[in-house]
């Protein structure tokens, strides 16, 4: 009786020495690698959307402290910050028109989050929302003179996401990383036809325990290309011959299109 | 096959936008009208935002219009003078509109502002359309001669001061009911997306009492200029002129159209008014249903427009 007690005694001992080296040496913690198929999509006329494939492997040598349990990994791809207004219509003179808005300050236009199970179930709330690890836990900063009474901004904010769930803008996918080994693993992000141009970060993180353990980062780029950057940099930097352009090609459409068809 | 459009920044169907050139082109060579009216809201309804679509339209318009000022020019129907009265009020109210435009988009009522108008006007003319179009087939039937146009009989309008000839359409009136009726459809037309054909043809006939013949191709020249005023001025401050997707409608437009012009001559004047009447009506009445019903979706999100992007 007495024996088994200092038994268990020891191992947990043990098992509370091994925690402690573990969380006193991060620099025998495992290394995370990752990289991109592509680090630039480009989008042309014929474009209606693609896939990157977020790869990379989580390096360990003989020093690293073993661990029984699994690794959690999340990959998040998020576009470049916007300023983005939600607005909800609210009955007026008997007709609807936009009433209350709420304005989030710097939120990402496109996120794309991918994990290997449920986010609730790989850390705490804390460390989920400093990496944007879940749409739940995505930190939505509002303007400071708000108008949104408090208790009326968790419907601004859940349908904010819910809209941009919906245009495809933002995707959460749980056990969506695919392990190609113990150490290799790999995901597939699509960026649907209405992705915004701009400059992205892929960040992946590995966390066991609810601790994160390493992270990297990777830098993609979606922009036009060719004819489409050619026509969108014309309309924004030069718009005046932008529109001198547009007038005289819809002149010449319709003065070609007389000229063909005349009938007299 | 799907394009992608450079400023709307998301890929459609290139055949669909054929199809919708070329079935408004159709109605526009069959009424003799821009068809705006109707290209906008389609284009709205298939997911391009509204902005683009309003901005967009405005250069098909100039396409269409375009090719009828063509036809009507060398058959020399077209008042020129009249025209450029028109166009001065048509500018000024052009740059209001897109200025109207840019300051609404910001406010969140652009959307608002589209739809009330186009169930006031579109109902409004519909409606005097409807009503003329049954009254001309009503005295038709019962055999009653159809007042001519007495040249001797004035309205409140020829009462006005700053009078000026226009030759041509044989007229001795005040540039001022000119002038505030081209601003108000330049005025609708860039915050609308329309030319406004349809509401400068009856204007120019039962208000100016300009001949028939001479009004179609002068509202025509006056819409051209008026919507290549306002394509120009889109470009210059909200940047949603689609250059992509004004071709491809453009190219559908024209075809249509002359299918459209050859069909209308098959049919009686009161006849096509009729037509037209129902069909303006019934945009109008599509609107204002959206207005009235509580829409399944309250919330809207729209991002800021960004000072610098790639």
């Amino acid at each position: 009786m007495r024996r088994t007690t200092l038994r268990t005694l020891a191992a947990c001992g043990l098992a509370a020495l091994a925690l402690t080296t573990a969380a006193l040496a991060p620099a025998r913690a495992e290394n995370l690698i990752s990289a991109l198929s592509n680090d630039r999509v480009n989008i042309e006329s014929n474009f209606t959307g693609t896939k990157i494939v977020v790869f990379g492997e989580i390096a360990r040598d003989a020093l690293t402290v073993a661990r029984p349990d699994p690794y959690d990994l999340a990959v998040v791809v998020s576009g470049p910050e916007q300023v983005v207004t939600t607005r909800r219509k609210g009955r007026f003179l008997g007709i609807w028109v936009n009433r209350d808005a709420e304005t989030f300050e710097s939120v990402p236009s496109f996120l794309a989050i991918h994990t290997t199970r449920a986010p609730h179930e790989m850390a705490s709330r804390t460390v989920l929302q400093r990496h944007r690890i879940g749409l739940r836990n995505l930190n939505l900063p509002i303007a400071i003179a708000s108008d949104v009474p408090i208790g009326d901004r968790d419907n601004f904010r859940a349908a904010f996401l819910r809209l941009r769930v919906e245009s495809g803008l933002y995707r959460e996918e749980t056990q969506s990383i695919e392990f190609l080994s113990n150490s290799l693993f790999r995901t597939s992000v699509t960026l649907p036809a209405n992705v915004p141009v701009g400059d992205y970060t892929v960040s992946t993180y590995l966390l066991r325990g609810g601790v994160l353990l390493a992270q990297a980062e990777e830098q993609l780029t979606i922009a036009k290309s060719g004819f489409e950057q050619f026509t969108y940099r014309l309309a924004y930097e030069y718009s005046a011959l932008y529109g001198l352009l547009a007038v005289g090609l819809a002149i010449f459409t319709g003065w070609l299109a007389g000229v063909i068809f005349r009938r007299d | 096959m799907q394009i992608y459009l450079p400023i709307a920044e998301l890929p459609v169907n290139m055949f669909m936008l054929f199809g919708m050139g070329g079935a408004v082109g159709f109605l526009s060579g069959l009424f003799g009208i821009g068809g705006g009216f109707l290209l906008t809201p389609l284009l709205i309804f298939s997911g391009i935002p509204p902005a683009v679509s309003v901005a967009t339209v405005t250069t098909q318009v100039v396409a269409s219009s375009a090719s009828g000022v063509v036809a009507y020019w060398r058959r020399k129907m077209i008042d020129f003078k009249l025209a450029g009265m028109l166009l001065v009020g048509g500018v000024i109210g052009s740059a209001i509109g897109v200025w109207l435009f840019d300051l609404l988009r910001t406010l969140g009522q652009l959307d608002l502002v589209i739809s009330l108008s186009y169930v006031t006007f579109l109902s409004a003319i519909g409606g005097l359309m409807l009503f003329e179009s049954l009254r001309s087939m009503a005295r038709r039937k019962s055999g009653a001669r159809i007042a001519a146009r007495q040249p001797g009989r004035h309205n409140w309008v020829h009462g006005l001061p700053f009078k000026m000839r226009f030759r041509q359409s044989r007229l001795y009136v005040s540039v001022i009911p000119i002038i505030v009726l081209g601003a108000v459809i330049g005025f609708l037309g860039s915050i609308l997306g329309i030319g406004g054909g349809f509401m400068m043809v009856p204007a120019l006939i039962y208000l100016l009492r300009v001949p028939t013949n001479i009004v179609i191709g002068t509202s025509l020249l006056q819409i051209l200029f008026t919507m290549a005023a306002a394509t120009f001025l889109h470009a210059m401050s909200t940047q949603s002129v689609d250059i992509v997707l004004a071709l491809a409608l453009m190219i559908g437009g024209v075809i249509g159209a002359q299918f459209g012009a050859r069909m209308g001559q098959k049919l009686r004047g009161d006849q096509l008014r009729l037509l037209l009447a129902l069909l303006v009506l019934s945009v109008g009445v599509r609107f204002a249903v959206n207005l009235v019903l509580q829409p399944d979706e309250l919330f809207s999100v729209s991002a800021a427009v960004a000072e610098v992007r790639r």
